[in-house]
């Protein structure tokens, strides 16, 4: 792209470069944007990343259970890229980190072999001036929304960064001897089972992985996401998505909440 | 209006009668009972920091693109794009005059709805003008638009925070073409196609800047509930477009006031334990 540096186009400079005469965007609502001011953060840009990506061919076996390491590898690039060019915004306003993470993935009319992969946010920054940069010295990034990320600092915990793992898995057909000898029977088909079981634990292992890079102590709002993209029936996305966070103050200001019977309907 | 009859159709002069009659919308009596789109709920919001509801207003202008912008090209489609923001500042300034005809100082909860077609685009903006509860009509200063309900309307202004107005921005561009030669070489790759990356990317920071250059002029410090609305045109698929509108703010008073949320627990049962009915 344009510019060797940081790998983002040319009119994101000149965006960024207009944000930093003291205005912010957001797109928090109102909600979100009070309740991020509450817990000491103010609000610097719209944040985004994007690319256009085309998925490689990978042959499938049609009886066998398997993991599709080009197709998986795609699907993690493309976020990256996105997610990397997202933080590079982030990073060049100044930001300590990236709130309300959204991933999205766009297909055009007129490429319907590629996809656009999406991520937007809005980059904050602490009012009291102290860094809170992730251990690995970036923004960090969350897709917790405003009111969960005030929950959140109310206890302690800040946000080191989204993690997410991928795992797109062929999971085999059924032979016509297998379907004609449990037709009529209750019983678990141990194949499918088992492939689903796996792809998903294989998500899930790497998003921990990136945790764990991390630093982090946990991994809050977990998401397990299916897809099958435009690839047929019996090849699945599993994307594991969650935001690691760490303990970084043990004083918990949440106060116990009140319990409330409301009369609407 | 004197009917018109074939043949001598002055067809320019209604439209341009039609616009003026546009312009100057009639004032409403000073009896005239109050209408509004808001609820019940709304309104008492609304009360509560001292404001009131005072008519229903509108907005709507329609503006031309001329015809063959959306055959082939390459890059911006510049005429779409000011057509875009061009109808957006007409029907803002029509909202704002009707606004102000009724004693208005803003307007809250605006609809927006937009129509791009190929020869026009149609912006139709419906709200409800607000002001402090007997508050004299403010003509000639600036009266603020917001696509905000009366509920966030409110909890920014106790937060010591104002609406200036709706900033908004659009692009319209063509997308690349790749060659067949390209196409051919990467279909087994996992690759990036960069200059798809770039043309969209760009596009989707151009619409932003204009929002932003927008807010900067209403000497805004802030744009917040930022909307990017984007996708390709049902009539051309391989012009893409872009829209981004958000609600400009600014701090009111001396300092962002503490909002300081307490936690509730809702003993309201969400939904029924038992219903048979959805089962299977």
């Amino acid at each position: 792209m344009s510019n060797p540096n940081t790998d983002l186009p040319q009119a994101t400079e000149h965006r960024l470069e207009e944000l930093e005469k003291g205005l912010f965007t957001s797109d928090l609502s109102v909600n979100e944007f009070l309740l991020i001011k509450e817990v000491g953060f103010h609000p610097l840009g719209f944040v985004m990343g994007s690319s256009i990506y085309h998925t490689g061919i990978q042959t499938r076996k049609w009886g066998q259970s398997q993991e599709l390491t080009k197709l998986t590898e795609a699907m993690y690039n493309a976020r990256e890229l996105a997610m990397t060019r997202m933080e590079e915004e982030a990073a060049e306003l100044g930001a300590d980190g990236v709130v309300g993470v959204r991933l999205d993935v766009n297909y055009y009319e007129w490429g319907k072999d590629a996809a656009e992969f999406i991520a937007v946010g809005t980059a904050v920054k602490a009012e009291d001036g102290v860094s809170r940069l992730n251990q690995l010295g970036k923004p960090f990034t969350s897709d917790l929304s405003g009111q969960d990320f005030w929950t959140l600092r109310q206890t302690g915990y800040l946000p080191q960064g989204l993690v997410m793992g991928t795992c797109v898995y062929h999971i085999a057909h059924r032979g016509i001897g297998q379907t004609l000898g449990t037709t009529g029977q209750n019983v678990e088909l141990p194949n499918f089972t088992q492939a689903l079981y796996e792809a998903r634990e294989l998500a899930m292992t790497r998003m921990q992985d990136e945790a764990t890079r991390l630093g982090a102590s946990g991994i809050v709002g977990v998401r397990l996401e299916e897809k099958s993209h435009q690839w047929g029936s019996h090849t699945i996305e599993f994307l594991a998505l969650g935001t690691a966070v760490t303990k970084t103050s043990d004083d918990i200001t949440l106060a116990k909440p009140t319990t409330i019977i409301s009369l609407d309907n | 209006m004197s009917a018109i009859r074939p043949g001598d159709a002055h067809l320019r002069d209604e439209v341009r009668r039609a616009l003026a009659f546009l312009e100057t919308p009639s004032s409403a009596p000073a009896t005239a009972a109050m209408t509004s789109d808001l609820s019940i709920d709304e309104e008492l919001n609304l009360h509560s920091i001292s404001w009131e509801p005072v008519e229903l207003v509108s907005g709507i202008s329609l503006f031309s693109i001329p015809y063959g912008y959306w055959n082939w090209g390459q890059g911006e489609i510049v005429a779409a794009s000011e057509a875009h923001s061009q109808a957006f500042a007409t029907a803002t300034s029509r909202i704002q005059s009707e606004t102000a005809k009724a004693g208005g100082h803003g307007v809250v909860g605006m609809h927006i709805e937009r129509a791009i077609h190929p020869t026009h685009v149609e912006i139709s903006l419906v709200g409800t003008a607000v002001r402090p509860v007997g508050a004299a009509a403010i003509n000639g200063t600036h009266i603020f638009t917001s696509d905000l309900s009366a509920r966030d309307f409110t909890v920014l202004m106790v937060a010591g925070w104002e609406p200036l107005g709706l900033a908004t921005g659009a692009s319209f561009v063509f997308a690349p073409r790749r060659s067949m030669g390209a196409v051919i070489q990467q279909q087994s790759q996992n690759v990036e196609l960069t200059n798809f990356t770039e043309a969209m990317y760009s596009a989707r920071e151009a619409a932003m800047e204009r929002m932003q250059r927008d807010a900067l002029a209403m000497k805004g410090t802030g744009v917040v509930d930022v909307k990017v609305l984007e996708g390709p045109m049902h009539f051309a698929s391989h012009a893409v477009g872009f829209v981004a509108l958000g609600t400009v703010v600014r701090l009111a008073k001396a300092t962002h006031q503490p909002i300081k949320p307490i936690t509730v627990v809702s003993l309201n049962d969400l939904a029924v334990g038992f219903d048979a009915q959805t089962l299977g």
